[in-house]
């Protein structure tokens, strides 16, 4: 029971409509021609399948780093720093084991612990996860940035860390991204656990009623959501940068770009599959129109921040009117 | 003068609920004025008509002489009415202070904190409801936050007080205070209006009271001059219907049996306090009450999904009280809730629905079968006939009584021992109701136990082999339907022995 359901197809072909209608409005009042950057975007953005497969593949894994928990009901921002602890680690021990399948698994590992923390800290100590997350996003970039450029500095290149081990350094690494796409699909709708998940996430008190734990399952949630981004840092060293650099640009953002992404994708890993790789290329084709036009490289950013609210309006409408039903029938 | 009339009042709400069907009260300036009924009576929905908070369908409404007409709460505020509900409108994290400022800006934008302060103190020496303005309001116990609630309407010059169960929250010491309250109020020439179902409550408050059932008024009597038989014979009173063929009993060993059990609600008070029962196969065992006596927590008890604090439940010899839900369905315990909304997921599929509690049933090792999962909703669907388009329609498209089929069959094809049910009729047409409550009947013949909870005295009545009486978390009697009259149960379901 593949459950791509024909409503959320066709709203998110409506905002990408909205989108590119908005964006156009913004080209000409900027005073560049609509046509020319557009067809600039598509292009270049989707025309080198090598890059865009690299670039979407930690995108797609934040991508489920946010999707995942969402469906249980939470609300993950922290894939920005579970991406991160799984680069680190996936760098580090591929540095000192010289070989790619423990880092994998450790760098996995490390994202999935922390997102359990966030987890945990919510359900045994009611911390928000969302101000959880957000503090160690930052306290992780900032570790992280002290280990890169003072403890594993690479002494031939001043702004990188240590390079990945060439036999150590994996290719391939899409394809991992979409079979943990499709795992999690098959998890969440063939399994018990994720059913459990799903009816945790829309109604916890039925979740009670029928004798499971909600909190078990914003724990679970959280852990393969946590796994997901950290498995994204560690593919992204191990078989696209192969090293971080001190400014960590290699690694910012995609912990946030992500959310957009499994919004556009709808909360589906399959969704999110497709999201992801037509987000990198809005944002390759966006460098690329830069490059061409002029182009502030904000241009690319509006048009993708348009996007995500384009597609956030529909779904902010819905829990609206969710809520205003609920109290127009409560007695 | 009086100082509220409400003439001829009909409502009926969008989804074609008949609330009230030509409803007169009048409340005599300076009285302690009580309304009486059951649920559903109608009686929150008057006074949400009252306090402009609703319109009327029909009818008229003058206060102190004079018609009025309001479109919102504040209108009705700048009128002189307040209102206090069962469930408080105060900002939670705000201080006492913060709230009654924020309850007074709409009245006079220019007013501040300072000001709003002397009012209160002012407000608190004349009639001595003391409230702690610095406190924030989360931390107080609930009896201050109704005193809060009180005092702002107070402040907002309310001459005619409506307060809707306002007991219903308290312990009994605060309940002593509200009172002490109500009558200081009284003597500032404050008219009250107390709803209520407890009797007891009614007899040692209020001057007059009106009566309500099923949307109409019973009568308006001079407390002093009724017994509290009277009252519950007025509030009860009613043909029972006996359209369902019932065969007598055949009741068999005790299955479940629940001793001195004591359960707490969310907030931690003691909902219900040491009730014991013994149910036995092939009977129909109904507790009767108004609602929120303990009945939903009772009910969550014996299905595992709230702890007891005190007691035990015994289940076929084997106790019970540790386990959990699931395994305590997974034993032969079968729950259906009160609200589809716990019930049902409603943005699921039927088939996902169906599969909540069955899951033991339709899962190998981790995995759904969802070949299974659909082989057992159409058995569902067939046995219960649920109309549906198929399986995996969301089920929030069926209708209320289609929902409550598949929540009660996807229970029954499970063949559990105990029956535990909810409200099972609770908003269904006529049609649903027969089927449901023939299907609780037909559980009965085939030697299962049944446990009815509901505040629906018509169906306790029609379908139990014995009833309980259930008041503030005790049970006030146990017996066979003849042994009650319907006056024996008003008296009991408004806590008064009988
Ligand atoms: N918002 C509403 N929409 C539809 N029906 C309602 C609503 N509120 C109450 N009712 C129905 O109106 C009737 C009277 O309810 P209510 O005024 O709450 O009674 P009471 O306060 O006496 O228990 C009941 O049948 C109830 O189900
Ligand atoms: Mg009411």
């Amino acid at each position: 029971m593949l459950s791509v359901d024909r409503e959320s197809i066709l709203e998110v072909l409506m905002s990408l409509i909205i989108a590119f209608a908005v964006g156009t409005v913004v080209l000409v009042v900027l005073g560049y021609d609509p046509i020319r950057v557009y067809s600039i975007l598509f292009k270049y953005g989707y025309g080198n399948t090598d890059y865009l497969l690299k670039k979407s593949t930690p995108l797609l894994l934040t991508g489920l780093a946010f999707s995942v928990p969402a469906i249980a009901g939470v609300f993950n921002i922290g894939g920005e720093s579970q991406l991160y602890v799984g680069a680190i680690t996936a760098l580090l021990v591929a540095h000192y084991t010289g070989s790619a399948i423990p880092a994998v698994i450790i760098g996995t590992a490390a994202g999935a612990l922390l997102g359990l923390t966030i987890a945990a800290l919510r359900v045994y100590r009611n911390i928000n996860e969302v101000i959880t997350a957000i503090m160690l996003n930052w306290t992780f970039f900032y570790f992280i940035a002290y280990l890169v450029s003072a403890k594993y500095a690479n002494p031939k290149v001043p702004h990188e860390s240590v390079p990945v081990p060439p036999g150590a350094r994996i290719g391939g690494i899409f394809f991992i991204a979409v079979l943990t796409a499709l795992t999690y699909y098959y998890v969440l709708h063939f399994t018990e656990i994720g059913y459990k998940m799903r009816v945790s996430g829309v109604s916890p008190q039925s979740a009670r009623y029928a004798g499971f734990s909600p909190e078990k399952m914003v724990l679970t949630s959280m852990l393969l959501g946590g796994a997901a981004a950290g498995l994204g840092g560690a593919l992204l060293v191990l078989g696209a940068t192969y090293t971080i650099d001190t400014t960590l640009s290699a690694i910012y953002g995609i912990g946030f770009t992500g959310i957009g992404i499994g919004l556009l994708g709808r909360n589906n890993p399959v969704g999110i599959i497709f999201s992801s790789l037509f987000m990198s290329g809005l944002i390759i084709g966006g460098q690329w129109v830069e490059l061409k036009t002029g182009a502030p490289p904000e241009l690319a950013d509006t048009l993708i921040g348009v996007i995500v609210i384009a597609l956030a309006v529909p779904y902010a409408y819905r829990l609206l009117m969710k809520k205003v039903g609920q109290r127009g029938s409560a007695a | 003068m009086p100082a509220v009339e409400m003439e001829g009042i009909f409502k009926v709400y969008p989804d074609g609920v008949v609330a009230l069907r030509g409803v007169t009260l009048r409340v005599e300036e300076g009285e302690i004025h009580g309304l009486l009924g059951e649920n559903g009576a109608g009686k929150s929905t008057l006074m949400r008509i009252l306090y402009g908070e609703i319109k009327p369908t029909e009818g008229r409404i003058k206060l102190f002489g004079r018609e009025v007409n309001f479109s919102g709460p504040w209108d009705a505020i700048r009128h002189g009415v307040g209102m206090v509900y069962q469930h408080f409108t105060l900002v939670p994290t705000f201080t006492v202070l913060e709230n009654l400022y924020l309850a007074l800006l709409p009245l006079n934008p220019d007013i501040t904190p300072e000001e709003v302060r002397k009012l209160a103190e002012k407000k608190m020496e004349e009639t001595g409801l003391r409230v702690p303005l610095g406190e924030v309001v989360e931390n107080l116990p609930i009896g201050v936050q109704q005193r809060v609630e009180i005092i702002k309407a107070l402040l907002q010059n309310a001459k005619i007080l409506a307060l809707d169960e306002p007991t219903s929250v308290l312990t009994p010491i605060e309940v002593e205070e509200l009172f002490k309250t109500l009558r200081e109020l009284k003597k500032e020439g404050i008219t009250i209006i107390f709803i209520t179902h407890k009797l007891k409550e009614v007899k040692e408050i209020t001057d007059r009271v009106t009566v309500m059932r099923r949307g109409e008024v019973v009568g308006t009597v001079n407390t002093g001059e009724v017994s509290e038989k009277d009252l519950a014979r007025m509030m009860v009173q009613r043909e029972v219907v006996m359209s369902l063929q019932k065969s007598p009993a055949n009741p068999g060993e005790v299955v479940f049996r629940v001793e001195n059990l004591k359960v707490r609600d969310e907030a931690g008070i003691e909902a219900v306090k040491g009730v014991t029962l013994e149910l036995r196969e092939g009977e129909v065992l109904g507790i009767a009450g108004v609602q929120g006596n303990g009945q939903r927590e009772l009910a969550e008890a014996l299905a595992g999904i709230r702890l007891p604090h005190d007691g035990r439940i015994i289940f076929e010899g084997r106790d019970v009280t540790s386990l959990g839900a699931a395994e305590r369905y997974k034993l032969g315990i079968a729950y259906v809730p009160d609200s589809r909304k716990v019930g049902l997921v409603g943005d699921m599929k039927i088939v996902e629905n169906v599969i909540l509690t069955n899951l033991p049933r339709v899962t190998s090792s981790g995995r759904i079968m969802w070949d299974a999962a659909e082989s057992l909703s159409e058995e569902v669907i067939k046995r219960f006939d649920v109309v549906a388009p198929s399986v995996k329609a969301p089920i929030k498209h069926l209708s209320g009584g289609n929902q409550q089929k598949v929540m009660v069959g996807r229970e029954i094809v499970r063949e559990p021992k105990v029956f535990i049910v909810a409200e099972p009729t609770q908003g269904l047409d006529i049609g649903a109701t027969e089927f449901i409550r023939r299907t609780i009947l037909n559980l009965r013949d085939s030697g299962k136990a049944v446990l009815l909870i509901s505040t629906d005295l018509d169906e306790v009545l029609q379908l139990s082999d014995r009833i309980a009486v259930i008041y503030e978390g005790r049970i006030m009697a146990v017996g066979r339907p003849e042994e009650f009259t319907l006056e024996r149960l008003g008296l009991l379901m408004g806590g008064v022995d009988a």
